[in-house]
């Protein structure tokens, strides 16, 4: 060996450490899991805000036809008492050609004008100084004839269920997730250190220190969680890139909900994407505090 | 340097392996300790070099009783200790130069600054030409010089052989020797377990015998 030529010392653990390589593909399918989760959890969070924002920014009026009652009449006092009230920003009334049709569903094209059709009031309200929905509610109740307020507050209460139900699910299902990877972590780590236990001892007789040992095994894990959580991210991003294209734009399926993810205005799509990108690191730091920590356990179990 | 007081050794709940050793080596000492197979040198030995923990008794290590020292004070005691073992113990994915090298790696120097010592003490074991090889592929004897390389090259202040010239032939052993007294001359303290007497009568050392886990002077 030439003094002047440079001179790459070998790896002090085998670089051919087969566990590792089965770890890298594990960490890869848990950071894809765990990739979809955080999709559906972004997506069902923006999905709850876009409708309950649309039902909150609304209320509607119905008047139903009474007997010895002019429901056009009704409405026109319905429409002057809603205006008299602060805090409406406009009102539509739908005509009873709309309000049938709302009906067709349950009873079918035919001759619906013998039927007596509810009529029903849009009412925009201003978010920021809404109306006194009691007092609307009792002086429709009080001055026109058959009508009721609705705030939608029953589907509101109903949808918020429904999206923190699913989001306790998909939380449920990334605290699986890292449990697993780190049990998987767990389990590699004995096996690397089993497969490299006359390293570890001849590192220790010669007089290293936990702390240089662990060095040595724990850039293998670095390496490890980090491709494995790139590789997972990289098939997340595809899986939603490929159902965006599947499904037709603009009918508010999974097509469309994994195109809002991917291809948001800038100041979501840094959220979406930087939350994404957090996994590789969020899988390395999993893979190397709980690798360090078995190492030390066993380094101390040495004399 | 080292002393051991009324030490004892079992495995588990098994009968005593090594039973109330007392002895001292003071520094620049060149000490033999033999016995027979299963007498306990082995066991004495990984007790000097800090690989088991006594069941009973006191040893103290330049200066230190290591039964009160930190993981990180026992790490750099090894240090100064050099450590060949009956069995080698070489890491076949690392070459010859690279095992070599490895003390001087863990006590962190860098490759350059060693470089030049540890082709020398190759070249000296007569492995220059293996520089390069793995363990896997060294014969017995070559293997043992690499060991005894590795043992030395830290220029231990005390050196633990267990069997060194057990693989090699007697021309071998003696340049082996010659390598062992000239670090003794130098200061190092040396205690080798051998069974060899032809190489404990040439170099008329002070023995030790060990049988059945008790420990006498020859």
């Amino acid at each position: 060996m030439n003094s002047g030529t440079p001179y790459r010392p070998g790896p002090i653990v085998p670089p051919e450490a087969a566990p590792l390589k089965a770890l890298t593909v594990t960490m890869a399918v848990m950071c894809y899991l765990a990739c979809l989760a955080i999709g559906a959890l972004i997506l069902i969070d923006r999905a709850v805000e876009s409708w309950t924002g649309g039902l909150s920014r609304e209320v509607t009026v119905q008047v139903r036809p009474v007997q010895n009652a002019d429901v056009e009449a009704e409405i026109a006092k319905a429409e002057a008492l809603i205006e008299s009230f602060p805090g409406i920003k406009a009102i539509q009334t739908l005509d009873r050609a709309t309000a049938a049709k709302l009906l067709e569903p349950w009873l079918g094209s035919g001759k619906l004008d013998d039927l007596p059709i509810p009529r029903l009031i849009r009412v925009t309200i201003d978010e920021g100084a809404p109306p006194d929905y009691a007092a609307l509610g009792d002086a429709l109740k009080a001055k026109v004839k058959g009508a009721s307020l609705d705030t939608h507050k029953r589907w509101q209460a109903e949808l918020t269920r429904m999206a923190r139900a699913l989001s306790t699910l998909s939380f449920a299902v990334l605290f699986l997730i890292c449990v697993s990877a780190v049990a998987t972590v767990i389990f590699a780590t004995r096996t690397v250190l089993d497969a490299n236990r006359e390293v570890v001892d001849v590192l220790h007789l010669v007089g290293a220190r936990d702390r240089y040992i662990s060095r040595q095994i724990d850039g293998r894990f670095l390496k490890t969680g980090l491709w494995g959580g790139l590789i997972g991210v990289a098939l997340g991003l595809l899986t939603f890139f490929l159902l965006g294209l599947t499904g037709t734009a603009g009918a508010g399926g999974v097509a469309d909900a994994s195109r809002s993810l991917l291809f948001a205005p800038p100041d979501t799509a840094i959220w979406n994407y930087g939350i994404l990108l957090a996994v590789p690191f969020a899988a390395t730091l999993i893979s190397l505090v709980t690798s360090r920590m078995i190492l030390i356990r066993m380094l101390r179990a040495m004399p | 340097m080292l002393r051991l007081e009324s030490v004892g050794l079992r495995y588990g709940q098994g009968p005593e392996i090594l039973k109330d050793v007392n002895f001292s080596l003071e520094s620049g000492d060149f000490c033999f300790l033999t016995g027979p197979s299963g007498a306990g040198k082995t066991s004495l030995l990984c007790l000097l070099f800090l690989a088991l923990r006594p069941s009973r008794g006191l040893i103290r290590l330049f200066g230190e009783d290591v039964a009160v020292l930190d993981r990180p004070g026992l790490a750099l005691l090894r240090r100064r200790i050099g450590v060949v073992f009956q069995e080698f113990r070489l890491l076949d994915h690392l070459t010859t130069y690279d095992n070599v090298a490895l003390p001087l790696r863990v006590a962190g120097r860098r490759e350059a600054s060693y470089r030049a010592d540890v082709m020398d003490l190759l070249s000296w074991v007569g492995l220059a030409d293996q520089a390069h090889a793995y363990p896997p592929v060294l014969s017995g004897g070559e293997k043992q010089r690499a060991a005894i390389a590795r043992a030395v090259i830290a220029k231990p202040e005390l050196l633990l052989a267990d069997e060194p010239t057990g693989n090699v032939d007697p021309a071998l052993a003696r340049r082996l020797l010659h390598l062992f007294v000239e670090l003794n001359r130098l200061g190092t303290t040396v205690l080798l377990a051998t069974h060899d007497a032809k190489l404990i009568a040439q170099a008329g050392a002070p023995v030790m015998h060990l049988e059945h886990g008790e420990l006498r002077a020859a």
